[in-house]
């Protein structure tokens, strides 16, 4: 039997996230295998995925904010994948684990460009994980989005595309 | 979480299936709560114990305790309990009182449970005196302490002796000696909780052990000015006075008043069982005192130490807001908070709910109720103390962040510890950071540089947490002064590093009228004008065909006529450095290429690499034309150019030395550069970069299981560097010398000579207060590589003849060093740099 690793007295905020550990539980769905450890792959991660970004905020913004946590290594802009402009996320990476580790305690949950952003840490950046993967060529949470965001293109795509599509069906109807 | 998983395995489908049933709802919901295993309702209680100002946190340790002895039999139950009990003493230090409440009542019910404890505490104990984690030890022992009833004979007082006589034997050793000091920290900080504690007639042991500590805790330590918060000469420096000293004087204090330690919070008197009397806790079975060895000598730890100083930046005010030095609960309270703060750097919030809630860890009624508003404090009546919460925990927390040569996390840690009290109680925080910045900013000019460096970065930090809202129409009046005046320089560094956190017009919108000014035209601008792009710009048309052949990613066959051109117009002129002008339209043309985005210009100096990788060799003054041109181009937002100059440290492109000659001798400008943040930022982080690489390198030299040929490579590595480092620091020691005594030629040469025009003495300063800076990193540096080296294994030592089954495995030295034992260390490529900076 695994001996236990001690637990702390409260939660510590330097684990990945429920998103990664969910994403990595599907992907093991029909493999009967037992469950591996969360923190496998991120053991010696150095790279973050920044989310929650205004598309307005610079390389320059991050890179402030960021490097109070260590020296950065690379900073990857998240693109839309049609327009190449920057569509609200980035990859962060560092020399240490520690500082990528330190960058999840002490970053995350903050505000950058009076925004709060989220941190998590990921096992690498890989060419073509710049762009978004929604279907209008941004992030899939802003194609749905219902709520008015100026920082992120104001309504979700999808849902800006059918409102105007519900309007124009709508139109003259009343009459 | 286990435990609730476990719980809801056996009955999953059978509980579903129930549901249809009528009138089984009210039956189920009931058994659910019924059938709450007890160690998981133990374990909430112990876990949140003294976390409710709403429940009686004596109560609580009563039920836990019974609940865990009165079922001892329960294996799981006790092993959770002892573990967890433990596990709040070394990370929630508030709670210990609490936890030590739960044992005594444990031991009057089932004493068993608290041999059990106390097993389980020693072998923490000594693993931890072991391993030199002196934190953890004084924390171990202050729940000894709060337990001294239960121990026979002397109980903790035998260990403190112990301690003691480690800490003389160290001191008398030497007189530079920390892990003494450290010693009589522990033994100091565990004095007050035995004797709060329900033990009795230990009175003459407390005093016995304050003689003895006296000498060792009231001598300043050789190193005490290093950590100084405020420069040597100043008014304040004399007004700060070292933690074990002050906390000598307070213990004295108190043994003259009857050991009252009012602040500390006595749950053990308060335990009833219904409406009976409180119970005696002290009445309850002895115990042997845990059996542990302290190692002769003991072992230094992983944390590096320093003398510690009380610093408050409430003690100036015209209300008393935080215990003075005065009273014991200054350090009682500040010691207990710094703890907690620092050991739970994993969770902010959690630290920031402690902060917030430090009056239920405390004798009640300490405080005034929480979120007073200062000004409320006049009207309350005169007996009562005005001590604010709020202002005692944001104390804590700006100690750490001030603290000298460095603190035990990074600096943005605690900036959002403040940043969550703020979240978590906004009315009541923002007050008091408010007075916090009052303060700090009133001692602009005394307080020593790398800390008002960590004021200006906090500062602007926390703002752009919080909408850059700040009263700036109180500083108004200080815009009148000279602009080298550390006010003045202050202000400007805030709103540059506001403006690199968010955007120029941005800030402008938060300023009002008067500070418009300081955000010129020039910092709205994306892109700053290509000077070349003017006429009359000498070499105007060489300059922007760089700029294209540069933009269209051309060879650098294309570059060099152009390059030629240049220079030879410039000899032909005179110039006697032909390359400066050439080096200097290329690297004005790679940023102004680049300046989209830092990767742009990356990206273009990756590109240019050889050619500017070649300009060094050829010329030092070219070297730092590269600086000056890049400083140039970004000259309204200086945060980019420093950025980019970081990364051209990486590349080697320049080196650190060029940077340091840039700012201090071709730029001084009669010391008035030594006013400007950012060039302070950029001294800093470029020493800063020579200093982890000779660390790296220690590191490496004095890993264990390193044999030769490595151990001579490596020793090699470091004797060289540290020569580099020593070269790096004596050209600032040499050039801010002189600004500082006023001998430096242009200072003496500004106004009518005589050195006394108003801003000269404001110049002089600035000088000092580098001088200080510089000189203790300096110190600092070589304090690390001589206790590192201190065990390492000296150059010759051969490896043992392996015996012959192992013959195959390779040494633990060929894995990290690399066959040739070079480390990467001396590759003068940008990665092998990168890789350790």
């Amino acid at each position: 039997m695994r001996i236990p690793e001690r637990r702390n007295t409260v939660e510590r905020l330097d684990r990945p996230s429920a998103y990664y550990v969910g994403k990595n539980k599907r992907r093991r769905y029909d493999e009967p295998e037992e469950p591996k450890d969360p923190m496998e792959g991120l053991r010696d991660a150095t790279t973050l995925y920044v989310g929650n970004l205004s598309f307005y905020t610079t390389e320059e913004q991050i890179h402030e904010l960021f490097s109070k946590c260590g020296e950065i290594k690379r900073l990857v802009m998240g693109l839309d994948r049609h327009n190449k402009t920057p569509c609200g996320f980035c990859f962060v990476e560092y020399y240490t684990h520690q500082d990528a580790l330190d960058c999840l305690k002490y970053v995350g949950g903050t505000k950058l460009d009076e925004r709060i952003i989220r941190t998590d840490l990921d096992p690498g950046f890989v060419e073509g994980r710049q762009y978004g993967r929604g279907k209008s060529g941004g992030q899939v949470r802003d194609e749905y989005r219902e709520e008015y965001d100026p920082g992120r293109g104001g309504y979700g795509r999808a849902y800006a595309d059918d409102q105007r599509q519900r309007e124009e069906d709508e139109y003259g109807t009343g009459r | 979480m286990a435990d609730h998983d476990r719980r809801n395995h056996g009955h999953r489908g059978g509980g579903r299936k129930r549901r249809y049933r009528e009138d089984d709802d009210y039956d189920r919901r009931q058994r659910r709560r019924y059938e709450e295993p007890l160690v998981v309702k133990v374990r909430r209680q112990l876990l949140t114990i003294a976390e409710s100002a709403a429940r009686r946190a004596e109560d609580d340790a009563l039920s836990i305790a019974k609940s865990v002895a009165e079922n001892y039999d329960d294996e799981e139950l006790r092993d959770n309990f002892a573990e967890i009990a433990l596990d709040l003493i070394l990370e929630q230090p508030l709670k210990i009182p609490f936890i030590a409440t739960i044992v005594l009542v444990a031991n009057t019910i089932k004493s068993e449970l608290v041999a059990d404890v106390l097993k389980r505490f020693a072998e923490r104990f000594q693993s931890h005196v072991n391993a030199g984690a002196w934190r953890e030890v004084k924390l171990l022992l202050r729940f000894l302490g709060c337990l001294q009833c239960i121990f026979e004979g002397d109980g903790v007082f035998a260990i403190l002796e112990e301690l003691f006589s480690r800490a003389v034997d160290l001191q008398t050793a030497s007189s530079e000696d920390l892990i003494g000091l450290e010693l009589v920290k522990i033994i100091l900080f565990t004095i007050p909780y035995v004797m709060a504690s329900p033990a009795t007639g230990f009175e003459s042991h407390a005093l016995g052990l304050l003689e003895k500590t006296d000498i060792i805790a009231s001598t300043p330590h050789t190193l005490v000015d290093l950590v100084n918060p405020f420069g040597p000469d100043t008014e304040k420096s004399g007004s700060i006075p070292s933690v074990i000293g002050l906390l000598q004087t307070q213990l004295q204090g108190e043994s003259t008043r009857g050991w009252e330690l009012a602040c500390l919070p006595r749950p053990w008197n308060n335990v009833r069982d219904g409406d009976e009397e409180p119970k005696r806790l002290e009445d309850g079975p002895k115990h042997a005192f845990p059996e542990t060895t302290i190692p002769n000598p003991v072992q230094p730890g992983s944390r590096a130490i320093f003398p510690e100083v009380y610093l408050s930046v409430y003690e100036d005010q015209d209300m008393v807001t935080v215990p003075p030095t005065s009273d014991i609960a200054s350090s009682l309270m500040r010691d207990a908070l710094v703890d907690t703060i620092n050991i739970m750097d994993f969770n902010r919030i959690a630290t920031a709910k402690f902060l917030i809630d430090i009056d239920c860890y405390f004798t009640p009624n300490t405080f005034v109720k929480r979120a007073t508003p200062f000004d409320k404090l006049r009207d309350l009546p005169g007996d009562r103390p005005t001590w604010k919460p709020e202002d005692v925990a944001v104390d804590a927390v700006f100690s750490q962040l001030f603290q000298l040569p460095s603190p035990e996390h990074k600096l943005v840690y605690y900036h959002s510890v403040l940043t969550e009290c703020c979240k978590i109680g906004p009315a009541a925080i923002a007050p008091s950071l408010g007075r916090a910045i009052r303060f700090l900013y009133r001692g602009l000019d005394t307080i020593d540089l790398d800390l008002s460096h960590r004021f200006l970065d906090w500062f602007t930090h926390h703002l752009s947490n919080f909408g850059f809202t700040w009263k700036w129409s109180e500083w108004i009046e200080d815009l009148e002064l000279p602009t080298v005046h550390p006010r003045i320089a202050f202000i400007h560094g805030a709103l540059d590093k506001e403006i690199r956190l968010s955007f120029a017009q941005r800030i402008r919108g938060t300023l009002p009228d008067p500070y418009q000014e300081f955000i010129s035209e020039g910092k709205e601008k994306d892109t700053p004008d290509f000077k070349y792009m003017l006429d009359t710009t000498p070499y105007a048309n060489e300059g922007a065909e760089i700029m294209q052949l540069i933009r269209r990613k051309a060879s650098d066959e294309e570059i060099q006529p152009r390059i030629t051109a240049i220079e030879e117009q410039a000899a032909a002129l005179g110039v006697k450095s032909p390359i400066l002008p050439s080096t200097d339209a290329f690297v004005t043309a790679i940023c102004f290429v680049g300046s989209k985005s830092l990767s742009h210009v990356l990206s273009c100096i990756e590109r240019n690499k050889e050619r500017l990788l070649a300009i060094g060799p050829k010329s030092p003054a070219a070297r730092r034309q590269i600086i000056t041109s890049v400083m140039e181009y970004w000259v309204d937002q200086p945060g980019i150019g420093i950025n980019i100059i970081d990364k051209l440290l990486n590349y080697t492109i320049i080196t650190p030395l060029s940077v340091i000659e840039w700012a201090l001798v071709d730029k001084l400008d009669a010391g008035t550069i030594l006013a400007k943040t950012h060039v302070f930022e950029m001294i800093s982080a470029t020493v800063g970069k020579v200093t982890n690489r000779l660390r790296q390198i220690v590191a490496a030299r004095t890993q264990p299981g390193l044999y030769e040929p490595q151990l001579s490579v490596l020793d090699e590595t470091l004797t060289r560097e540290k020569k580099d480092m020593h070269a790096l620091f004596q050209i600032i020691e040499d050039t801010v010398v002189s600004v500082a005594g006023g001998s430096n030629d242009e200072l003496m040469e500004r106004g009518d000579g005589s050195g006394n025009l108003p801003e000269d003495e404001i110049i002089r300063q600035w000088g000092k207060r580098w001088l200080r800076v510089f000189r203790r990193k300096a110190a600092v540096e070589e304090a690390h590589i001589i206790d590192s080296m201190a065990n390492a294994a000296p150059v010759g030592t051969n490896a043992p003849t392996p015996p012959p089954a192992l013959v195959e495995e390779s040494g633990p030295a060929d894995a990290v060093a690399g066959a040739d034992g070079d480390l990467d260390v001396a590759d003068a490529d940008a990665d092998g740099l990168a890789d350790i900076s």
